[in-house]
């Protein structure tokens, strides 16, 4: 009888159980910023990363690349969608070949490393076809480069979309006389491509990091773009200054399309 | 003028199969121009399949079909084209769920029957004044209540002037009191003429409405007539049973 009811004592609620995990962790928290802040050599990091005079200095030769990758990210996101949703549409019809074909593209092209497919755009299909000219010449070639690995995963979201609308939409759309082209472009697409506004967000950002491989087309100072811009001057400084300039400009471009995506969901949920 | 003669839906020996299970058994119904009928039935009777199998929403597995004027099972069927003879009313309301009220309702018009645009919108704002919803016109579906919703897809079925119209338990997923609303315009519709086939459970729409009241179990009609007769003096066992749970649930 004494023994129990000192367990019961000593067993604590669960709410005083979670204060006590919390404090542990707070605890732990500031315990691991105190030693960083002691152990690194801050003057050391200072020196690498935070030179005032080479971050000028990267400004304003850095907006021509800064934009390049923008426009990149833009081309190949245009095309990714403008085959993405097409192939989508062939992966859930009701006639095989269309299947297959859509099937194929996907698995090859979500399989290869976006490396490869770029080389393969870029010095593959010139070889094999000699006197091929791309649209727009290296703008062309990272359109359809990044853009065919971009369609695979825009086609696998879109059609993930397709199949989450409810059956009963297409039902009434059917009975209402519509017919199967008919009842995909007006019902069923417009309300897939919101629900998959989030997985394309995703896509564009990852795409916007993705513009970094097109270094190996060889670009000049005018089609440059950012990651190769930093690096650079990475070697012309020995110092690493201008890759923190260069992340941050990533950042400035992907958290608003993030914050842009978050809008765009509230307003399709407002509807 | 005998508009007797020639029935708006013919339906001989149809049966429907999903895998192994066979949930029409031979059906065989003919539909009076103008005519209200209603199917009712335990679950899993086969009233919606057969209802389906109207507008070939399911494909018949034997039999064939005709409904307003089309040979639906016809191996040169134009389904699109006999659809807009045939409107239908779903359980769950299936208003586009993107689009506007008005929308829902013009939408079809111009694109399944080319009306232009001005003429849809006003021929929509009638229907929607018909059924008794006005100032939601730029509202989406989510914003109104469910009988508001299925009053709005009826006329949504109405605005592509259909011949026949077929309602699948279209006050199930309703709360009770709000049920009399979507009858009183379905009741409405009856009045006007309208050919109407409704799968049910509402056994006093059926009584005061309906020409004609069948009774369908294990995917075979087991009782057709008057509603006064399948109703009230129901000739088999299984009628009697059915109709006894659904009008004395607490039994």
């Amino acid at each position: 009888m004494d023994a129990d009811t000192e367990t019961a004592d000593r067993r604590m609620t669960p709410a005083r159980r979670q204060r006590l995990a919390r404090a542990v962790q707070y605890t732990v928290l500031a315990a691991i910023v105190i030693v960083l802040a002691v152990v690194a050599d801050w003057g050391r990091i200072a020196d690498s990363f935070f030179q005032i005079d080479i971050a000028a200095a990267m400004f304003p030769a850095v907006w021509t690349p800064f934009w390049n990758t923008i426009v990149y990210t833009a081309l190949a996101f245009v095309f990714g969608m403008v085959v993405g949703v097409p192939i989508a549409l062939m992966r859930v019809s009701a006639f095989g070949p269309y299947r297959w074909f859509a099937t194929a593209y996907v698995e090859i092209f979500r399989g290869l490393p976006a490396l490869l497919v770029l080389f393969l755009v870029g010095f593959g299909v010139p070889q094999a076809f000699p006197g091929i000219q791309y649209p727009g010449g290296v703008y062309g070639q990272v359109a359809i480069g990044l853009g065919l690995t971009s369609s695979a995963y825009i086609a696998e979201s879109v059609r993930a979309g397709i199949q989450a609308v409810p059956k009963g939409q297409v039902e009434a759309a059917r009975s209402l006389g519509m017919s199967h082209t008919r009842t995909m472009i007006t019902v069923v697409l417009p309300q897939a491509l919101r629900i998959v506004i989030p997985p394309l967000t995703n896509e564009l950002v990852m795409l916007t990091k993705d513009s970094s491989l097109v270094f190996v087309l060889g670009v000049t100072t005018s089609t440059m773009e950012l990651s190769k811009f930093a690096r650079n001057e990475l070697t012309a400084n020995a110092n690493a200054t201008p890759l923190l300039v260069g992340g941050l400009l990533y950042l400035l471009l992907t958290i608003p399309l993030g914050l842009l995506a978050r809008r765009l969901e509230k307003r399709g949920e407002a509807r | 003028m005998n508009t007797e003669a020639t029935p708006i839906v013919e339906i001989e020996g149809l049966h429907k199969r999903f895998g192994d299970n066979e949930v029409l058994k031979g059906i065989d119904l003919q539909i009076a121009e103008g005519e209200v009928v209603c199917l009712i039935g335990p679950s899993g009777s086969g009233k919606s399949t057969l209802l389906r199998c109207v507008n070939l929403l399911e494909t018949p597995t034997e039999g064939t079909i005709i409904a307003a004027g089309h040979d639906m099972t016809g191996p040169d069927a134009d389904l699109d084209l006999a659809r807009r003879d045939i409107g239908m009313v779903f359980q769950h309301f299936n208003l586009f769920s993107h689009m506007t009220i008005l929308d829902n309702l013009v939408v079809p018009q111009v694109r399944v029957c080319k009306i232009p645009r001005a003429q849809a919108v006003a021929e929509a704002r009638r229907l929607l004044a018909e059924v008794g919803i006005e100032g939601k016109e730029q509202a989406k579906p989510s914003q109104l209540s469910g009988g508001q919703q299925q009053r709005v897809a009826i006329a949504r079925a109405l605005a592509v002037k259909p011949r026949l119209m077929l309602f699948d338990e279209p006050t199930s997923a309703l709360d009770p009191e709000i049920v009399g609303e979507v009858l009183s315009v379905m009741k409405g519709l009856a009045a006007e003429g309208m050919t109407m086939l409704v799968v049910t459970h509402e056994m006093s729409f059926a009584r005061e409405v309906a020409d004609r009241v069948l009774f369908l179990d294990g995917g075979v009609i087991v009782e057709s007539g008057p509603p006064a007769d399948v109703l009230s003096n129901p000739k088999t066992e299984r009628a009697r049973t059915f109709l006894h749970r659904v009008l004395h649930p607490v039994d």
